[in-house]
């Protein structure tokens, strides 16, 4: 497939190794613009080093990744983060050591006009009330689910073109995964195409438009969400 | 007759995120525990607890009912704790012989023997019975080709292996397995799993075993302990494990 | 005491202003900033040429110095040296600063003539007000010096706490590919971080030369005061490097007040070398204290450069795969072959160089095992060597022991001495090691190297030789002979099961510890083998010279040794001895040759090398044997590897157990 002109990410044939150790062997996704499109897969299956590739955090051996019809594939990531890709690493997406106000600071510098940072901010804690009660905390301190909140609060107060989140719910308890997806859910209100790896399986359905499969660094199957629990299911559990 | 190896209540905590939350198992003599769980369960964390490399906040560990929380990996490796890992820690420089030599060698002579063998060029003459050990190792694992090979231009499925080979040839009287069978193939699996159980029954060993491979490890363990957000959230037979509603919650999450 | 009190503040102010700028890198960019002092006295001179030698003023000549020079200096390292550090092996990360080290110095001589330099007017007072302040005259430039340091660093808290590129750099040392992710562009942060680096340098080199004189031994003063204000600072913490370094350069000066001295009198003769060497004595205690303390807090705590899985490879794991065996053994035996038959063609002269060359390669070997197998760096071998030395001619010369009973006795005493820096700081990590080995090595060269019956008025002790081995060519070919006994030792250590364990610690130290063997152990056990080598080499050394004087092993000459070694490569024994020979032969082709600021040029090359291991971490003889294609059968050796499916475990063929 080449890059179509409402696709909103397009990958191809996306190879990617460590070392030794080859982790994507040619990987197709696109997820339309104003999307929400799921990456699912076992453990080792390839989902990080996929959203990793896509941030602009991890290594390319050979393929493209196109945003919004540009080809942003040789470039660093911080040109990347520029030009609107929002990439939430997997586990805690903070500044540890920095404060609450200062991980705002440094996530929105670039992501909103100068003359719009004093109400980004604003409005970044106006989504969490709880980020401006600990706003001279240190991030590293906050809960597992407060955390992934100043990370969704960044994304929310200056919608990115494309957000690239890795596994946000990853340890966070019950209460804090309905969070964590109230606010992928309003992003893609606010039309961001969102590019979702995941382990809630049933969650990650619920709330994407189409699902990847990864199994052993190939897409396995991919399609509509309707058609996607059966398969999973036998991937996860076994038959 | 205490357990080979034991936590009780083990808390890990990570700046803001309670890792492990009073975490109890056991694994008995000869015996297999699954330990499973959703990514982030705190799985790995607890093989850090029990073989050293991670300090609790609260709780014990004991080997055969001796308190060994403030030991080091080393004094527990020498006490018959062996393990492999999640991300291959192979010896990149070494070859794959080389790997059970280390491990084989590591309850040996003392410091002032060792130094002076070790000038006089004496250092790398085999142990009595290590040969044959290593040999045996090897052979078992189907290693014996690969030898001489350099570990760390090996595939990642053989990289574990020779972990095991490795954990093996300290003569464990315990074995924590971290994600064997990660990277491997169905085929690879289904073999590792036969020769896990073989080697259990034939060295008296035992084994904790994560995985993210429910399959197998239900398959394999005698017992099965389920973490979720740091606890533990089921301890049972396979049998039971495998219907215990919260297990199905903690994997796909519930519907909404 | 008053008076000790501020000239330890003015001592620590330009000790914390050059520390702000060692701990600003480290944290930003994981590269220890050895050179900080190198590039200090670079920038000092600079003011003093601009001042004396154009006649500016000094005013005019400290702004541009500091303002203007200092971070084009800053800008152009980055550019070609430390930019490339950032994905280098941590071992490479290491030597090339200390490359920059050694070869900065001379290159500023090659730059500004070598002239004695012995005081520039004042930068800011001149001349210097005097006041009385509780009964203590205060000179104004002494204040001044004080106010600048603060001004420093509050500018730099300013910088960091409250503008845009603070807030990167503090994103950049919290998270580095985070703060990519988020749009802060690494590459500028970094050269950033060195400029400010350097101006800081600049800024202490003004001051300490306008103080203290523009003399390199000032200087090396000055870093060591640093590092352990570094320490103290556990290498991330700009406030307890600012408050560390006041607190060092109080307690130093203090240490030379009358109080202190009549106190130590009583167990040490006054003016004994204990007390006037007392300032150098403190930063290596500060270390050992605050390693100790440190020690308590574990591991984690320390964000060092300890290995983490996600690390690059080490200088070994860049190894190919084995050679031929003949392709192994040529180079060895044609080395040979040359070193055996060198005396037939060489004149008497170069007979004598070749058998220095021999003697210092022996030191060197103790580098091969040190920093080659153990991966640890090591700055005070020298020290070891110059004691063993000392020892040895006292044995020999004042209580009638024979020579070759001497040496190995000697050797022996330096084991212990060792194990004194290496035992707190190994468990903290190489980089401490590092500091610490230095803080012993410039503590010796202050206190023992002192001692009258040592030091013997700048003339050394004698050393006989062994009866039979009186003229050059005898000699050398007893030199010959134990190079290959000490070459063949270190092979020993190598192949053995120590040798393993180490070469297993550098690809996993979790996995090292997890089959039993203790880490620590076993690199103390090289590290004291490597002390008893370097004894050995450098008793042999001054058996050659006929005298062991001090001078021979100086702090810095150990530096320089270093970058020797390292650049024709750590971990080859072939290494070590043309490391020997040419430290011995450049030099001497020099005096030949060159003459003024130019002797030094083996020194820049020396220095040049070390820093060109960011581009060829193994060294010249790794170069040479496997030449360039060794990357390349590495990488379709592993592909053949990865070809091969992985084995069946034979137990599931055979149908189970």
């Amino acid at each position: 497939m080449t890059a179509t002109a409402g696709a909103g990410l397009v990958v191809e044939g996306l190879e990617v190794s460590y070392g030794d150790v080859r982790a994507l062997h040619g990987v197709d996704i696109t997820v339309p613009a104003g999307s929400v499109t799921a990456v699912l897969g076992a453990n080792g299956a390839g989902k990080s080093s996929l959203a990793a590739a896509i941030g602009g955090a991890g290594p390319v051996d050979r393929g493209r990744i196109v945003v919004d019809g540009e080809d942003v594939t040789r470039w660093p990531a911080y040109r990347r983060a520029r030009a609107g890709v929002a990439y939430v690493p997997e586990g805690r997406g903070v500044f540890p050591h920095l404060t609450v106000l200062d991980n705002l600071r440094a996530m929105l510098r670039r992501a909103v006009p100068a003359a719009d940072r004093a109400d980004a901010l604003a409005r970044a804690m106006d989504t969490f009330p709880v980020l401006h009660e600990r706003r001279r905390q240190a991030a590293g301190t906050l809960s597992g689910g407060e955390q992934q909140m100043l990370a969704l609060a960044r994304v929310l107060a200056a919608p990115p073109r494309l957000l690239v989140a890795d596994e946000m719910s990853l340890g966070l308890a019950p209460r804090m995964v309905d969070v964590v997806f109230d606010g992928l859910r309003r992003a893609e209100d606010e039309g961001v195409t969102i590019l979702l790896v995941e382990q809630y399986v049933e969650r990650a359905l619920d709330l994407a438009d189409e699902a990847v499969l990864l199994r052993h660094g190939e897409v396995a199957w991919a399609g509509p969400v309707g058609d996607a629990r059966a398969e999973v299911r036998s991937s996860y559990l076994g038959g | 007759m205490s357990p080979r190896l034991e936590g009780r209540g083990i808390s890990v905590r990570f700046g803001g995120l309670l890792a492990l939350d009073r975490v109890d198992l056991e694994v008995a003599d000869g015996a297999i525990l699954g330990l499973i769980g959703p990514n982030g369960a705190g799985k790995t964390t607890c093989f850090g607890v029990l073989s050293g490399l991670v300090r609790p906040q609260s709780g014990q560990v004991l080997m055969d009912g001796h308190d060994v929380t403030g030991a080091s990996p080393q004094r527990r490796a020498r006490a018959g704790l062996a393990r492999t890992f999640q991300r291959l820690e192979v010896f990149s420089g070494l070859t794959v012989r080389e790997h059970l030599v280390v491990a084989y060698r590591s309850r040996g002579r003392n410091v002032a023997t060792r130094i002076a063998l070790d000038c006089l060029g004496a250092g790398r003459r085999p142990f009595s019975g290590e040969d044959e050990a290593i040999e045996t190792i090897l052979d078992r694992l189907g290693l014996t080709k690969l030898a001489a090979a350099p570990a760390g231009a090996l595939p990642l499925g053989t990289g574990r292996l020779v972990e095991l080979g490795r954990a093996l040839a300290t003569r464990p009287r315990v074995l924590l397995l971290d994600e064997p069978s990660s990277g491997l193939d169905a085929d690879e699996t289904a073999a590792l799993t036969e020769l896990l159980r073989s080697l259990q029954a034939e060295l008296d060993l035992s084994l904790v075993l994560v995985e993210h491979n429910v399959d197998m490890v239900l398959g394999l363990a005698h017992r099965v302990t389920v973490l979720d957000f740091g606890q533990v959230i089921a301890d049972g037979t396979p049998a039971e494990v495998r219907a215990s509603e919260a297990v199905q919650t903690a994997y796909l999450g519930a519907a909404p | 005491m008053t008076t000790y009190l501020v000239t330890g503040l003015v001592v620590g102010s330009v000790y914390a202003i050059a520390t702000l700028g060692i701990v600003l890198t480290y944290s930003s960019t994981r590269v220890f900033n050895f050179a900080q002092g190198a590039i200090a006295f670079a920038l000092a001179i600079t003011f003093y040429e601009l001042t004396v030698d154009h006649g500016w003023n000094p005013r005019w000549a400290a702004a541009v110095t500091v303002l203007v020079v200092s971070p084009l200096l800053g800008l152009v390292l980055w550019a070609i040296l430390f930019r490339r550090l950032a994905d280098a092996p941590s071992s490479v990360r290491l030597v090339s600063t200390i490359g920059l080290w050694v070869a900065l110095p001379p290159l500023t001589g090659l730059i500004f003539g070598r002239d004695e330099r012995f005081a520039a007017p004042s930068a800011v007072f001149d001349p210097p007000h005097q006041y009385e302040v509780m009964g203590v005259g205060v000179d104004s430039n002494d204040v001044a010096v004080i106010v600048v340091a603060a001004v420093a660093a509050l500018l730099l808290t300013v910088l960091l706490r409250a503008t845009p590129f603070g807030l990167s750099v503090r994103a950049t040392v919290d998270a580095p590919s985070m703060a990519a992710t988020v749009g802060v562009n690494t590459s500028i942060v970094s050269a950033g971080s060195w400029m400010i680096s350097t101006t800081l340098a600049g800024l202490a080199g003004v001051l300490l030369g306008t103080q203290r004189g523009f003399t390199l031994p000032q200087f090396t003063l000055l870093i060591l005061g640093c590092f352990a204000a570094v320490v103290i600072a556990r290498m991330h913490s700009l406030p307890l490097a600012f408050a560390g370094s006041l607190g060092l350069g109080v307690v130093q000066e203090l240490s030379k007040s009358v109080v202190v001295g009549d106190f130590l009198d009583q167990f040490f003769e006054r003016q004994s070398v204990w007390i006037r060497g007392l300032p150098q004595i403190i930063p290596f205690t500060v270390m050992l204290i605050f390693l100790l303390a440190y020690r308590g807090l574990g591991q984690e705590r320390f964000s060092t450069d300890t290995r983490r899985a996600d690390d690059a490879p080490t200088v070994e794991d860049l190894d190919g795969p084995p050679l031929a065996w003949w392709r192994r053994l040529l180079p060895v035996a044609v080395v040979v072959v040359c070193v055996l038959a060198a005396p037939l063609v060489l004149s008497g002269l170069w007979e004598g160089i070749a058998a220095k060359g021999l003697a210092l390669a022996i030191v060197f070997l103790s580098y091969t095992l040190v920093a080659g197998s153990g991966g640890m760096l090591s700055l005070c071998q020298i020290s070891f060597a110059g004691i063993a030395a000392a020892i040895t001619a006292d044995l020999a010369t004042n209580h009638g022991v024979a020579i070759v009973v001497a040496i190995p006795i000697a050797a022996l005493v330096v084991v212990p001495i060792g194990l004194l820096a290496a035992i707190p700081s190994l468990r903290v990590g190489d980089l401490y090691l590092a500091l610490a080995t230095l803080a012993l090595a410039v503590l010796v060269d202050n206190t023992y190297f002192e001692l009258p019956s040592v030091n013997n008025f700048d003339q050394g002790v004698d050393v006989p030789r062994p009866e039979g081995f009186g003229d050059d060519l005898p000699f050398y070919y007893l030199l010959v002979a134990c190079f290959l006994v000490v070459a063949l030792l270190v092979r020993n250590v190598r192949r053995s099961t120590t040798g393993l364990e180490l070469d297993a610690m550098r690809s996993s130290e979790q996995a090292v510890a997890t089959i039993g063997v203790g880490i620590v152990r076993s690199k103390l056990v090289v590290f004291g083998l490597s002390a008893f080598v370097a004894g050995v080499g450098g008793a042999l050394f001054a058996t050659y010279s006929g005298r062991a004087s001090p001078e021979q092993y100086s702090v810095l000459l150990g530096v320089v040794w270093l970058a020797v070694v390292v650049t024709w490569g750590v971990r080859s024994i072939v290494g070590a001895l043309l490391a020997g020979l040419s430290f011995a032969v450049f030099p001497q082709l020099a005096s030949e040759h060159l003459t003024g600021a130019w002797l030094e040029l083996p020194t820049v090359l020396f220095g040049l090398g070390a820093i060109g291991l960011a581009r060829e971490p193994r060294g010249v003889v790794h170069q040479i044997v496997h030449g360039r294609r060794t990357q390349e059968r590495a990488r379709r050796q592993r592909a053949r590897l990865r070809a091969t499916p992985s084995p069946v475990p034979a137990g599931v063929e055979g149908g189970g157990a």
